[in-house]
């Protein structure tokens, strides 16, 4: 008879036991757990920038200082990390581990790339007067996308471990669940900015000062 | 003597009195559809670069994604510019955004090669947080306390 506690044993794809008590991996299962939990943290802070969208009443306002061209760069190179990431796993799973170092630090440095993007955009946007506390666009961006830029450095930190790991070999085919996991939670960062990029950029570029509101002039502040 | 008996009584090895094989006896034929058998190879293609059978894709698959990818960001951007889209520029960005999201998703995180459990954690929570975003449009758009 089936009870509370009855575990089962699994075995990997390189045959090993594992005791779970699901008959699902207890690693991969913590982690879509923690991924789905980030949905709701992630959809909270989207939403709440929608909420406040248009409800500035001073400048800058997003149509006055977002630069579409810099930010589709950064987004491609984000993109091109996730494809450097999955291609380091199958790599690692099939025990190359050159290669599988080769495509981490890759993604590590795509990575590091973007955030250096995030930071001159940043600079930028405070050297013409936007600030999280200048209006409600400037709070609900930067809060928005310093929390997407928080988690991108996690993932990058985390990264190089590993890869420093499949270099001296702790990092193996038998263990590539560890670079799986940090593999999902770097796809999740992607999906997030995919969501950023689609309705803070390309929705609301055009966003100007809405009636009632003090026109920006560059400068001024 | 017994090929004279065969030819006098039976044909083709069958006897006089078997009826022929109708539609519903043969086997289906392969990739029965509209385009035939033509549609093999490209399903051996696709097999050959997805590694069907595998719980993972091949790296040329998931370069092929990529590529994928960087040309629906490509046209985003592009779109992005096209001023006559006028009120149909938000569902275009949201239809190509699903689609990248569905890409990383389904291929790079695996879920598409991946055990169905968690893909119903992640829609779960994909539901909820969904449900969050629209209970705060809905509240702060409607409450109206919050307007001023």
């Amino acid at each position: 008879m089936a009870s509370a506690s009855a575990t089962y044993e699994i075995k990997n794809e390189h045959g090993e036991v594992i005791n779970t008590s699901t008959g699902l991996s207890n690693k991969k299962l913590l982690m879509w757990a923690f991924l789905g939990s980030d949905v709701m943290f992630f959809g909270s802070f989207i939403a709440t920038f929608l909420v406040y969208r248009n409800r500035s009443l001073v400048g800058p306002y997003p149509a006055d200082i977002l630069e579409i061209p810099i930010t589709s760069v950064s987004t491609f190179v984000l993109l091109m990390s996730s494809l450097a990431m999955v291609l380091a796993l199958a790599y690692v799973q099939q025990g190359r581990r050159k290669l599988g170092a080769f495509w981490i630090f890759s993604v590590v440095v795509l990575g590091a790339i973007f955030l250096m993007f995030q930071v001159y955009e940043f600079n930028h946007f405070a050297h013409l007067g936007l600030t999280p506390r200048t209006n409600l666009f400037g709070t609900t961006f930067f809060i928005l996308t310093g929390l997407h830029g928080a988690h991108v450095t996690l993932g990058v930190l985390w990264l190089m471990f590993l890869g420093f790991g499949s270099i001296k070999g702790t990092l193996r085919a038998d263990n590539a669940i560890d670079l799986e996991l940090a593999g999902l939670y770097w796809h999740f960062v992607d999906i997030v900015w995919i969501v950023i990029f689609t309705v803070i950029y390309l929705i609301s570029a055009r966003d100007g000062a809405p009636s009632g509101s003090i026109p920006w002039v560059p400068g001024a502040h | 003597m017994s090929n004279l008996w065969n030819k006098l009584l039976y044909h083709d090895g069958r006897g006089w009195w078997d009826l022929p094989r109708t539609q519903w006896q043969d086997p289906n034929p392969q990739m029965e559809g509209p385009f035939g058998d033509g549609i093999i190879p490209i399903k051996k293609t696709w097999d050959f670069i997805t590694a069907a059978g595998y719980h993972h894709g091949t790296p040329l698959f998931y370069v092929v994604v990529g590529v994928i990818l960087s040309v629906i960001t490509i046209v985003e951007v592009w779109a992005f510019n096209w001023l006559f889209l006028g009120g149909l520029l938000i569902p275009l960005m949201l239809v190509l955004s699903l689609g990248k999201f569905v890409l990383v998703v389904g291929f790079f995180m695996h879920l598409k090669f991946d055990r169905k459990y968690y893909a119903w954690i992640f829609t779960a929570c994909m539901v909820i947080g969904i449900g969050i975003f629209v209970a705060l449009l809905l509240l702060l758009n409607y409450g109206g306390q919050v307007q001023q």
